[in-house]
């Protein structure tokens, strides 16, 4: 291989690698916003607990923070299904829920980043892992193991997720929940109960997710919000509520970041991420998936 | 087993306004009755209250499933329909971004139904065949016909005793009005269930009533226990064919 192919082949492969790692942090705001009609815009809030929870287990005890992550999902699963409950308390039962509901959720991402401040503080927290460091090499192709191996529990979760939700019934009564509620429940299932268990699945997926970024890169309390921009394009482009929307478009802009990073610099990435996402609505409004 | 129900001095409303006052009917086992009466007179608000939509101010709604009598006041819809009832609503409220087929088979959620997933699909598809031409269409494009048959099927799907119809000729044309009730009568008798179907197309729904009730304003004006009884009554000729 001569050097520009070499540079092209590992940019497609470190877009892919990244891509997979988007699609983990958004697939459960495809979830929640796509399928549940629930603005919840703290979903970086729970990448980030899921981080530190990874981090400090981690750091104490030397876990894998992925493999702790995975151990611990049904805790974020049960964080999820709570949060609901409050949020559907509070505010969906008495139809309050666009604007009240877009407060309360920031108000959850501003207690839990301000929370993490006052646990950790505002230093960057790394993990340890043998394989962070090491990187497979095929030719002139690069495989940083930091991102392999979150790229491949990554495409288990998602596609898992994707089977789970399309071949079961309940994965069809979460598809059909937001679209009416009253028509669910003439079919004898119970909206609410849905709505609990899909929104505490996407939260699981954001502590699995977290353990992904500490895994990657360094973290601090504040490096939520520089993803929220993100994962709302990766969604909005794959096309809301599609999961292999989400997959898509979590490659697509993968592979715009890697690609306007290797040949114009890092400082490019957003501004192409986005006019790509902006250039793809106007040809298709319902983004590259969605119904 | 025997299915029926019984609702005895009902009245419901909403807010302050009271729509329907102490409705007494019956729907025996195995019966089809119509419930007649023309726009705004509560014929949807009786049925959503059989289903737990609307909570009732008084009265009682009892239902017999397979023989075991049940107080369906205070229950949750989705109780309801687990005890076997299912309701076409009104308007039709299927799932637009949703496949026809996962519409059916949403239809089987409930556990009874599951059971039944298979065999009820293949009926579905047999009596209406262009449902299976259009399985993969979402339900949001079809035609106004096929949706009202998708509404039909997907409710037979949840494999009922009692099945309530809200209006099933709404915006359809005479022919596919015609072909639509034909449709319910055969259902019924392939599952041997019990009807209560509000209309206001009269001579449609004559065609497959055992009896019925006419209501005007809330109130059950007149019960007519056969279908020459609702017929030949002054009320019914002067409400629907304005002589
Ligand atoms: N959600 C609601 N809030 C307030 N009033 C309502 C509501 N739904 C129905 N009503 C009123 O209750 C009365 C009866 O309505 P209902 O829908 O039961 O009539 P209907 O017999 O089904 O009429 P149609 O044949 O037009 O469907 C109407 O006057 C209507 O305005
Ligand atoms: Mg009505």
């Amino acid at each position: 291989m001569d050097s520009t192919t070499a540079l092209f082949a590992n940019a497609i492969v470190a877009g892919l690698l990244l891509g997979g790692f988007y699609a983990a942090m958004s697939v459960g705001v495809s979830i929640s916003f796509g399928m549940l009609d629930v603005v919840n815009i703290a979903h970086p809030a729970f990448i980030l607990l899921g981080s530190y929870i990874a981090y400090t287990m981690n750091d104490r005890l030397g876990l894998d923070p992925i493999a702790v992550s995975v151990v611990l999902s049904p805790l974020f699963f049960v964080l999820g299904a709570g949060l609901y409950r409050v949020y559907y308390l509070c505010f969906e039962q008495r139809g309050q829920e666009s604007l009240r509901g877009l407060a309360f959720f920031f108000g959850i991402l501003f207690i839990t980043e301000v929370m993490l401040v006052l646990v950790f503080g505002v230093d960057y927290r790394m993990s340890k892992t043998a394989y962070a460091d090491t990187t497979w090499r095929l030719d002139a192709l690069d495989f940083p193991m930091r991102l392999v191996v979150p790229f491949l529990v990554s495409m288990l979760m998602v596609v898992g997720l994707q089977l789970f939700l399309s071949h079961t019934f309940f994965g069809r009564a979460v598809l059909a929940v937001a679209q009416d509620p009253l028509a669910l429940r003439l079919m004898g299932v119970n909206p609410i109960r849905v709505k609990e268990r899909a929104f505490a699945l996407s939260i699981a997926t954001a502590g699995v997710a977290g353990a992904f970024l500490i895994v990657i890169q360094p973290v601090q309390p504040a490096i939520g919000r520089e993803y929220i921009g993100l994962v709302f394009a990766v969604c909005v482009l794959g096309g809301m509520g599609s999961i292999w929307g989400t997959l898509l478009g979590a490659f697509v802009l993968g592979l715009a970041e890697s690609f306007t990073s290797t040949f114009f610099g890092p400082s490019w990435a957003p501004a192409v991420s986005f006019g790509l996402l902006l250039a793809t609505l106007a040809f298709r409004p319902a983004g590259l998936l969605g119904r | 087993m025997a299915n029926s129900i019984r609702i005895d001095g009902l009245c419901a409303g909403y807010g302050s306004v009271q729509v329907l006052e102490r409705i007494s009917l019956s729907v025996n086992d195995g019966e089809t009755v119509a419930l007649l009466g023309t726009n705004g007179n509560g014929k949807s608000t009786l049925m959503k209250c059989v289903m737990g939509i609307v909570p009732p101010g008084a009265g009682r709604i009892e239902a017999v499933i397979d023989g075991v009598p049940y107080d369906l006041v205070g229950r949750a819809t989705e109780e309801i329909v687990g005890l076997g009832i299912a309701l076409v609503p009104e308007g039709r409220r299927l799932f637009p971004r949703l496949s026809v087929e996962e519409n059916l088979q949403l239809g089987a959620y409930r556990r009874a139904a599951r059971a039944a997933l298979a065999r009820n699909l293949a009926f579905c598809f047999e009596a209406f065949p262009k449902l299976i031409e259009r399985r993969k269409q979402l339900a949001g494009s079809l035609s106004g016909g096929e949706q009202q048959m998708l509404t039909l099927a997907r409710a037979l799907m949840t494999a009922p005793k009692i099945l309530l119809i809200d209006e099933p000729s709404v915006g359809l044309s005479p022919l596919l009005v015609i072909h639509t009730i034909d449709k319910i009568r055969e259902l019924k008798q392939r599952y041997g269930l019990t009807v209560l179907m509000a209309e206001q197309n009269f001579n449609q729904a004559i065609r497959i009533a055992d009896r019925g009730y006419v209501i005007v304003h809330g109130r059950i004006e007149f019960e007519g226990r056969s279908r020459d009884d609702l017929s030949n009554n002054e009320l019914v000729h002067k409400l629907y064919m304005g002589l």
